[in-house]
């Protein structure tokens, strides 16, 4: 047997149809107190230890259960009855391997019904041995040829007059995940779902409550049994999609919004339930108040008062409930005493305490996602250094984001907080996690130092960094392939595919930002010494590489690390595409024509400017966009100015194949 | 004089009407009119709002999804999640085998790929007692790094088959060279990024296909046009979210792809045959959208 294959069919059955695509969120949820996988690990862990011990192998060794090796064994020791179930084992695997396993040789009539055969004679030896040694085996192999054959009620049936009397195994556990399948396929789902609760058996009461879960749901499932086994699997759903309903309206909640989840509970719903949950503890009938006080907590807290809410779980901490939901609890105390609790040493050291227990419990991590976004962003929003060093050290997607953006002075300062002794526990333990890779900040503070034009200090910052750091960079192709001295209204620097998706690893001459930078410097500090034709020159010269490392240039990469379409100026850094403008309207004024020329036509280039010459307005009678010259555009004045420079003369072979100069041309009816 | 410029206009009339007729003969061998739903459960097994719908709105064909080809460890192409037939369809209603396949099946060509699909196709007819099926639809994420591979297997498939072919075409696929099929079902879904479901729906806004229409005019192969009308329920943090589309934001993309090519209204698919897509829309929507 290569893997467990899963005794219960139903989740095998519905499963696959619920699409799964993968969504980006630090949006978790934070009341987890049923262990989805807890079923078939549990149940394939005691499985391989059985085997272990039957074949006299250490607890400790890797062990998958391979039925040639155990034959042999059995034989070896004369353990005849071991022999035939193996054997029998074996016949029925393969058939469930034939049902489940994918492959190019889709079965004949012949090979279904020699499937069928062969479930059909290893159904009557086990139901021939249940009376044997291995009994249990036995009976589990005879209820999983039912199963395969579509026979439930006989496992019903079995399950209710013959095996559920046979002592606690895990043969037992797995014949009564078949039993609770079979009642649900009978009809017997309420009882099915108890069972599948009570089992761990998260897919499949997923699967069958899918479409039943409601404030009504629960409180008619604790009114029947105030310990019923479905009651945490179904509190959990609820108080989720609780959450989830609460996320929608929280402008701080990331990556989530609108009303697109499937279970839309009002806060009526939720305030009914947290009402609930004080009645639940208030009867004193439950075995888990722990789970009905965090539940309340947590709606409290969503929905009502947050400090009440901070008192009340904290409270919950102490009461009777299950490991997961002390888990549980402990990670909605960290998230309310965080998002309440005022700075201070003591909140630092708690924290750290905590941090050290996500850290231990990687099952967790997604407790520490949340608590950082929605919480502690907020806790150490005055903490700039400690902020990122959280970030860093939780792996949050944002960190990436926030030293891009944040003040090269702010970052500078970072540098110095990571690579310095922490001076109490809080800090020391993020320094001891948020180390930055090599170079990896220093070329940050230069490149933004070169986004504010101050080459000087960029220089500084990269001087050290070799060529192979840029070398190792997603942008390398285009570093590699474009200059930064192509004017890019006269052509663009687009990359062949098999260039641009290629596996080279490309070669770059230089530190590419560090020559640009001190190109820049050099040509800026000349220009208080060029006057006429050279200073116009030398202004277009500027201009180009302006409007190539801009960021929607060809060089790009140059002051950012990605390129999107959604791509904006950025607060803080210098307006490049401006300064191109400035630059190419003094070259404008150049008595050369040829030069004249090209800067009035750069002038028109629609990457200079944030809004274009025209707007696409939809038609919504023709179905087609319409074309609405914006005339009070910069764009627009500058494509005027080439018309009316281009009036008196034969344009140059650059203008007059311009599609864009020649479309305005149209709509000015020229 | 006046001869001469008689006869240029004649010369100049025939020959635009031949180039019309042409290019319309290349996009215009219309399908048939015709009503269609993909299934794409893992169970065939119709209950009786779903034998209801096939009957009220006069389905005539059946994209049913047989299995998925995915890359297994390996590296090989395998087949995944084959369809079990639990249940026969109408006697009047035409099966497509339907085949997903996934993109890095086919980043490189694998020897006897098509063979293999084709001849699973086949044994699953036979095993399971379907008979008179004259046409196959792949259904593949094609982008230009791999246009190529993927062309060639479905020229393969072709070969293999000998019935009709058929292939999906997502809406960023029309400004590639066409497939080498008979026709195309042009997916009028999915067209949003899944990552910013908050800021637009990801299965259809009619903001997301705009920019594509101009390629429909001239696109060089007939379509079909399918529709969604399913949801898609997305598991986050073990939570599902459920995006569905608004009945009118369906309507006013059909008006306007009908607008650009008016010959997508002969033949409609709907994205897929389920009771609760068939319960989320009025019979009046889906009136519309299988409207010809």
């Amino acid at each position: 047997m290569k893997r467990f294959i899963i005794t219960n069919l139903l989740a095998i059955m519905v499963l696959p149809m619920l699409a799964c695509a993968g969504g980006w969120t630090t949006n978790y949820y934070l009341f987890h107190i049923y262990n989805d996988q807890e079923f078939s690990e549990r149940v394939q862990k005691i499985c391989t230890d059985n085997w272990k011990a039957y074949l006299g192998k250490s607890p400790d060794d890797w062990y998958w259960f391979n039925a040639d090796e155990v034959i042999k064994f059995a034989q070896d020791k004369g353990d005849a009855l071991m022999v035939s179930y193996v054997q029998n084992l074996e016949k029925y695997l393969e058939c469930a391997r034939s049902v489940s396993d994918e492959r190019w040789e889709y079965p004949t009539k012949e090979d279904l019904a020699a499937r069928s055969k062969s479930l059909q004679s290893v159904r009557t030896y086990a139901l021939s041995k249940i009376k044997s040694r291995l009994r249990s085996q036995h009976a589990l192999l005879y209820m999983r040829c039912n199963m395969l054959l579509g026979k439930h009620q006989e496992n019903v049936t079995f399950w209710e007059q013959t095996a559920t009397g046979y002592i606690e195994t895990v043969y037992k556990d797995m014949m009564m995940n078949i039993y609770a399948g079979a009642l649900f396929k009978t009809g017997r789902s309420a009882e099915a779902g108890e069972l599948f609760a009570e089992m761990g058996d998260y897919n499949s009461l997923m699967t069958q409550y899918y479409k039943k879960r409601s404030f009504a749901a629960i409180r008619q499932e604790y009114l029947s049994n105030p310990n019923a086994k479905v009651l945490p699997f179904l509190l959990q759903d609820f108080v989720n999609n609780a959450q989830e309903a609460d996320d929608a309206t929280n402008p701080n909640a990331e990556g989530v919004g609108g009303k697109l989840f499937i279970r839309d509970i009002s806060k009526k719903e939720a305030l009914d339930m947290r009402d609930f949950c004080k009645q639940v503890i208030k009867e004193g009938k439950t075995e888990v108040p722990m789970m009905w006080q965090a539940a309340q907590a947590w709606l409290e807290f969503m929905f009502g008062d947050k400090h009440q809410a901070t008192s009340d779980i904290i409270a919950a901490a102490k009461l009777n409930g299950t490991e997961p939901m002390k888990n549980c609890t402990r990670s909605l105390i960290l998230y309310m005493t965080s998002d309440q609790a005022k700075d201070s040493e003591a909140f630092d050291n708690y924290l750290t305490d905590e941090l050290k227990w996500l850290e231990e419990n990687k099952d967790y991590n997604y407790v520490r996602e949340r608590v950082l976004h929605q919480t502690l962003k907020k806790h150490y929003a005055t903490q700039p250094s400690r902020l990122i060093a959280l970030y860093k050290t939780c792996g949050s997607y944002q960190y990436d984001a926030y030293i891009d953006t944040m003040q090269t002075e702010k970052l500078e300062k970072y540098l110095y907080y990571v690579n310095t002794p922490g001076k109490n526990a809080l800090d020391s333990y993020l320094k001891s996690h948020a180390k930055p890779d090599q170079y990896e900040l220093e070329d940050l503070i230069g490149t933004k130092y070169m986004r504010i034009c101050q080459w000087e200090k960029a220089i500084i910052w990269l001087k050290d960094i070799p060529k192979s750091f840029y070398e190792n960079k997603g942008y390398a192709v285009y570093a590699a392939n474009r200059s930064w001295q192509v004017e890019p209204w006269i052509k663009r620097q687009y990359l062949k595919q098999d260039v641009e998706y290629s596996d080279t690893k490309w070669q770059l001459k230089n530190n590419p930002k560090l020559t640009f930078a001190q190109e820049m410097q050099k040509m800026e500090g000349e220009l208080n010494v060029l006057s006429g034709k050279e200073l116009e020159q030398r202004s277009y010269a500027l201009a180009t590489r302006y409007a190539q490392a801009h960021f929607r240039g060809d060089c790009w990469w140059l002051m950012r690390n990605g390129k999107s379409v959604g791509d904006t100026q950025r607060e803080g850094e210098a307006d490049l595409a401006q300064k191109a403008v400035t630059l190419l309207q003094k070259a404008s004024m150049s008595q050369d024509p040829a030069l004249k020329e090209r800067a009035i036509f750069a002038l028109c280039y629609g990457n200079l400017y944030t809004t274009y010459w025209y707007k696409n307005v939809w038609n919504s009678e023709t179905y087609k966009y319409d074309i609405e010259p914006d005339k009070g555009s910069q764009q627009y004045a500058a494509l005027n100015k080439l018309l009316d420079f281009e009036a008196s003369r034969t344009p140059a072979p650059y203008v007059s194949r311009c599609d864009e100069f020649n479309t305005f041309k149209k709509l000015r009816n020229i | 004089m006046k001869r001469i410029t008689a006869i240029l206009t004649t010369i100049l009339t025939v020959t635009l009407f031949m180039t019309g007729c042409q290019r319309d003969k290349q996009l215009c061998d219309e399908l048939p009119e015709g009503n269609a739903v993909y299934y794409w459960r893992t169970d065939l097994r119709l209950d009786s709002t779903e034998r209801a719908f096939l009957h009220l709105y006069n389905i005539n064909k059946v994209y049913c999804r047989y299995f998925d080809v995915v890359m297994d460890e390996n590296g090989e192409p395998m087949p995944n999640a084959t369809i079990t037939f639990s249940d026969t369809l109408p006697a009047d209603v035409e099966m497509i085998p339907t085949v997903y396949i996934t993109i890095d099946c086919l980043q490189k060509p694998h020897k006897d790929l098509a063979a293999k699909l084709v001849k699973r196709i086949r044994q699953m007819n036979e095993t399971n007692d379907i008979s008179g099926v004259r046409e196959i639809q792949i259904d593949h994420d094609y982008t230009a790094r791999n246009m190529e591979v993927y062309y060639q297997f479905l020229k393969e498939v072709k070969q293999a088959w000998g019935g009709t072919l058929s292939t999906t075409i997502r809406l960023h696929q029309l400004s590639m060279e066409a497939p080498p099929v008979d026709y195309g079902a042009l997916m009028i879904y999915n067209t949003g990024d899944p990552q910013k479901w908050t800021e637009r729906n990801p299965i259809l806004d009619y903001r997301d296909v705009a920019p594509y229409l101009r390629h429909l005019d001239d696109y060089p192969l007939p379509m079909a046009a399918a529709y969604p009308v399913f949801s898609w329920l997305r598991i986050i943090s073990n939570v599902e979210i459920e995006h569905t589309v608004e009945a009118s934001e369906i309507l006013k993309v059909k008006h306007m792809v009908e607008q650009e090519r008016e010959n997508l209204s002969r033949s409609i698919i709907t994205y897929h045959l389920d009771k609760d897509n068939i319960n989320r829309y009025k019979p009046e929507t889906y009136e519309e959208i299988y409207h010809h």
